[in-house]
C-alpha cells in the first residue's frame, strides 16, 4: 500500500529525515517509535504533504501512485489520513458541518451523491457513540475549546467517518488519560480490517498495549535504526532509546 | 494649495448653511426644537468640516462628500412590499419605519409591543427637563461635526420610551429607509432616542436600507440606559452602493446597566460609524461587537470612544473585518478610563482578514488610563488565512477553494454567532457572507 524508498526530507533547508525506507501492506499496523527530535513527526507531515516541509530525495508511492506529487487534499481523497498531534481550532466552523463536508468531499470523489445533514447525523451519532463522545461536540465549533482528550477523540471521529485506507496517527496518545486512551484505542481497533493499514507514531510504548502493532520501527536522528516485531516495543520500554543511537 | 483647500471647505460649509435655510422654511421644524437646531448649527460652524488631518477623520476621506451639494429629500412613496422584505422574522408585528428620518405610522406595525413602549415625538420629549438637558448638553459637547449637522436638521425625531421595570420580550425593529433620488443627491438626518427606565429591558434590531441610491444618510441614535436596565441591539448597515452612510450611536449608561451592541456592515462607497459610550455610574457592562465584509471599492470606518467614568465598569469590544478587492476598513478606537474609574475591566480586539493585496485596513487601538487599579487590554491583527487551518482542512479532502471559502466565512461567522437574534444571524449568513462567494 505504502512504499517509502530512501526518503530524505526536512525543513528550512535542514535535512531531518536522512533516508528512510518503509513498506506498509494492507492489514498491517506499523509503530514508529523514537525519542524527541528523531524525525517521527516530520515523517508524518511529509507523508500528508505539509507545505512547510521539503522533500530532498527518495520516493513514496501510495497504492502504486507517486504520493509526493499530490496535493494534501488529493492524498486525503486517495485514502490517506493523518491524526494530528496538535489539531488546530477553527472558530466559526461547526464541527458536524465540517465533518459532513469532509464526508461529502470523499463521496463526490468516489462518484457518489452528497448526503444531506439528517442522514449524515445518523452516521455521526453512531460513530460518536463508539468513541463515547458527548453529542454536544456536534454543535461546537471545530476543536474550539475542546480539551486535549476531546481533540484527539475528534481526530479519531474524523478517521471513523472518512474510513481511510491508511491512517497515520501522530502521537495520538499524548494528552490522553488512561480511560480516554482505552476508548480511543478501542475505536481505532474497531476500524481496522484487512484492507486498511495504520502507522502509529508514538514516543511511549503504552498505546501499543492497546493497539497491537505488527512491526515496530525505531527512528533516531532521521533514520530507522532498528525494525522488529512487537516485542521490540517492550525492549525499548525497558532499555530506553540510547542503546540504539546511530554510531557515527 | 492650502488656500484652495480652505476655500473648498468654506464653500462646503456655505452649502450646508444654505441647505439649512431651506430646511427651516420647507421642513418647518416644530417650535420646541428651534433652539436646538440653532445651537447645533452654531456648533457646526465652530467645528467646521474635517480637514484631512482631523483626529476624528484620519482614515476617512470626506472630500467628495462635503463637496457635494445636497437637497432635502422630496416625499417619496415607499411600498409595503419593500418594507416587508426588510423586516426580520422576529419583528413581524414590532417594527417602526423611519423614512428619510420621518417616523411613518402608516408603514409601521408595532402591535405586538404597543402596550410596552411609548413613542414620543422628539418635540414633545424635549418638554421633559431630563431630555431637554441631555440634548442641550450633547450639542455643547459634540465634537463630531456630522452629529452636529444631524441636530441642526432635527425635525421629526422619535423617542422610544421604555417605562421603569418594563421588560419588552419581543425585539423591536427600527427600519431606516432612505428613499434616495433619481436626480441629484439628497440628504436626511434621522434621529432616534431610546430611553430605558430603571430595570427596563429592550431588544432592538436597527437596519439601514435605501430604496434608491444618490443619498447621504446622516443618522444619530441616543441610548439612555437607566439603572439596572439592559438593552441588546444589532445594527445592520446595508445602504445603496452609491450612498454615503454616517451614523453615530451615543450611549449613556446608569448604574449596573447593561448594553450589548452589535454592528454589521455591508459597506458601500463610504460608511462611517461613530460609537460613543459613557459608563457614567458604577457596575456598568458594555459589549460592542462588529463585523464588516467588504469587496470591490467599499469602505467602512469605525470611530469608537468608550469613556469609563465610574468604578467597576466592564467594556469588551471585538471587531472582525474582511477586506478584499480594493476595499478599505478602519477602526479608530480609544478607551478612556477616568481617574475615579477604579476596577475597570476593558478589552478590545481588532482582527482584519486581508484577501487581496489592494485592500486596506487601518487599525488604531488606543487606551488612555487615568486610574491605577484597572485591567485593560487591546490588540489588533492584520493577516491572511491561517496556513495551519488551511492545511488541516485540506488533509480532510477539502480542495483549496472550498477550504479557503470555509475559513474566510468562519472568520466572520465566529462573531456573527454571538448575535442573539436567530433571524439576523441567518440573514447575515445568507447575505453578508454571500459576498465572499466568487
Amino acid at each position: 500500500m505504502l512504499e517509502v524508498k530512501d526518503l530524505r526530507a526536512g525543513f528550512d533547508g535542514t535535512e531531518i529525515i536522512k533516508g528512510i525506507s518503509l513498506s506498509v501492506k494492507a492489514g498491517e499496523v506499523h509503530a514508529i517509535m523514537g525519542p524527541n527530535g528523531s524525525g517521527k513527526s516530520t515523517l508524518a507531515k511529509v507523508l500528508v504533504g505539509h507545505p512547510s516541509y521539503e522533500v530532498m530525495g527518495g520516493e513514496v508511492t501510495f497504492n502504486g501512485e507517486n504520493l509526493l506529487e499530490m496535493d494534501p487534499e488529493q492524498r486525503a481523497l486517495k485514502g490517506l489520513f493523518m491524526g494530528f498531534q496538535y489539531p488546530v481550532e477553527i472558530p466559526g466552523v461547526n464541527n458536524a458541518e465540517f465533518l459532513r463536508m469532509a464526508y461529502n468531499a470523499k463521496r463526490v470523489n468516489e462518484g457518489k451523491e452528497e448526503i444531506d445533514p439528517l442522514d449524515f447525523d445518523d452516521i455521526l451519532v453512531e460513530k460518536m457513540e463508539m468513541l463515547s463522545m458527548e453529542k454536544k461536540y456536534r454543535e461546537r465549533n471545530l476543536n474550539e475549546g475542546f480539551s486535549g482528550g476531546e481533540k484527539k477523540k475528534n481526530e479519531i471521529l474524523q478517521m471513523a467517518i472518512l474510513e481511510p485506507k491508511l491512517a497515520v496517527l501522530d502521537e495520538t496518545d499524548s494528552g490522553l488519560d488512561i480511560d480516554a486512551m482505552r476508548v480511543v484505542a478501542d475505536g481505532v481497533n474497531r476500524l481496522r480490517n484487512e484492507n486498511n493499514a495504520l502507522i502509529l507514531i508514538t514516543h511511549y510504548q503504552r498505546l501499543l498495549e492497546y493497539i497491537k502493532p505488527d512491526y515496530v520501527h525505531v527512528l533516531s536522528h532521521g533514520i530507522i535504526v532498528k525494525s522488529g516485531e512487537k516485542d521490540l516495543a517492550l525492549e525499548l520500554e525497558a532499555r530506553g532509546y540510547d542503546w540504539l543511537a546511530p554510531t557515527n | 494649495m492650502t488656500t484652495t483647500l480652505v476655500d473648498a471647505t468654506d464653500q462646503a460649509e456655505l452649502a450646508i448653511l444654505n441647505l439649512h435655510k431651506k430646511f427651516m422654511s420647507e421642513s418647518r421644524p416644530p417650535e420646541a426644537l428651534l433652539p436646538l437646531n440653532e445651537a447645533a448649527l452654531q456648533r457646526f460652524e465652530l467645528l467646521k468640516f474635517p480637514h484631512r488631518k482631523h483626529e476624528m477623520y484620519t482614515f476617512v476621506n470626506t472630500k467628495e462628500l462635503v463637496s457635494t451639494v445636497f437637497s432635502l429629500p422630496p416625499e417619496t412613496p415607499v411600498s409595503k412590499d419593500f418594507i416587508k422584505s426588510h423586516i426580520f422574522p422576529e419583528c413581524e408585528s414590532s417594527y417602526l419605519v423611519i423614512a428619510d428620518g420621518v417616523f411613518r405610522d402608516d408603514l409601521s406595525d408595532y402591535s405586538a409591543i404597543k402596550s410596552a413602549i411609548n413613542l414620543v415625538p422628539i418635540e414633545e420629549a424635549v418638554a421633559q427637563s431630563e431630555i431637554k438637558e441631555y440634548m442641550a448638553d450633547t450639542i455643547e459637547k459634540e465634537n463630531d461635526v456630522f452629529a452636529s449637522i444631524n441636530t441642526a436638521f432635527l425635525s421629526r425625531g422619535t423617542m422610544i420610551d421604555v417605562p421603569r421595570k418594563q421588560q419588552v420580550e419581543t425585539p423591536l425593529q427600527i427600519l431606516h429607509v432612505s428613499t434616495g433620488s433619481t436626480s441629484g443627491k439628497v440628504t436626511s438626518h434621522p434621529r432616534i432616542l431610546v430611553r430605558l427606565g430603571e430595570m427596563a429591558e429592550l431588544k432592538m434590531i436597527v437596519k439601514y436600507v435605501g430604496a434608491q441610491g444618490n443619498y447621504f444618510v446622516n443618522s444619530v441614535m441616543d441610548l439612555l440606559v437607566g439603572e439596572q436596565a439592559g438593552i441588546t441591539y444589532v445594527q445592520v448597515q446595508e445602504d445603496a452602493m452609491d450612498a454615503w452612510h454616517f451614523s453615530k450611536t451615543r450611549v449613556v449608561q446608569g448604574q449596573n446597566s447593561r448594553v450589548s451592541a452589535f454592528n454589521a456592515f455591508f459597506g458601500n462607497q463610504l460608511t462611517r460609524h461613530h460609537f460613543e459610550a459613557h459608563l457614567k455610574d458604577v457596575g456598568v457592562e458594555l459589549k460592542l461587537n462588529s463585523v464588516s465584509v467588504l469587496t470591490d471599492q467599499e469602505q467602512v470606518h469605525n470611530f469608537v470612544r468608550i469613556h469609563h467614568e465610574a468604578p467597576h465598569g466592564t467594556s469588551a469590544q471585538v471587531f472582525k473585518n474582511i477586506v478584499s478587492g480594493k476595499s478599505r476598513s478602519s477602526i479608530d478606537g480609544t478607551v478612556i478610563v477616568n481617574q475615579g474609574a477604579q476596577q475597570t475591566n476593558s478589552d478590545q480586539l481588532i482582527n482584519n482578514l486581508m484577501l487581496s493585496d489592494n485592500a486596506h485596513a487601518d487599525t488604531k487601538p488606543n487606551l488612555m488610563i487615568f486610574a491605577d487599579d484597572v485591567k485593560c487590554t487591546h490588540g489588533a491583527t492584520v493577516g491572511q488565512l491561517d496556513e495551519d487551518q488551511l492545511f488541516y482542512l485540506k488533509t480532510r479532502g477539502l480542495i483549496e477553494k472550498v477550504a479557503k471559502e470555509l475559513l474566510t466565512k468562519s472568520f466572520a461567522e465566529s462573531i456573527i454567532q454571538t448575535i442573539e437574534f436567530p433571524g439576523v444571524v441567518e440573514y447575515l449568513e445568507n447575505n453578508l457572507l454571500k459576498k465572499l462567494e466568487a
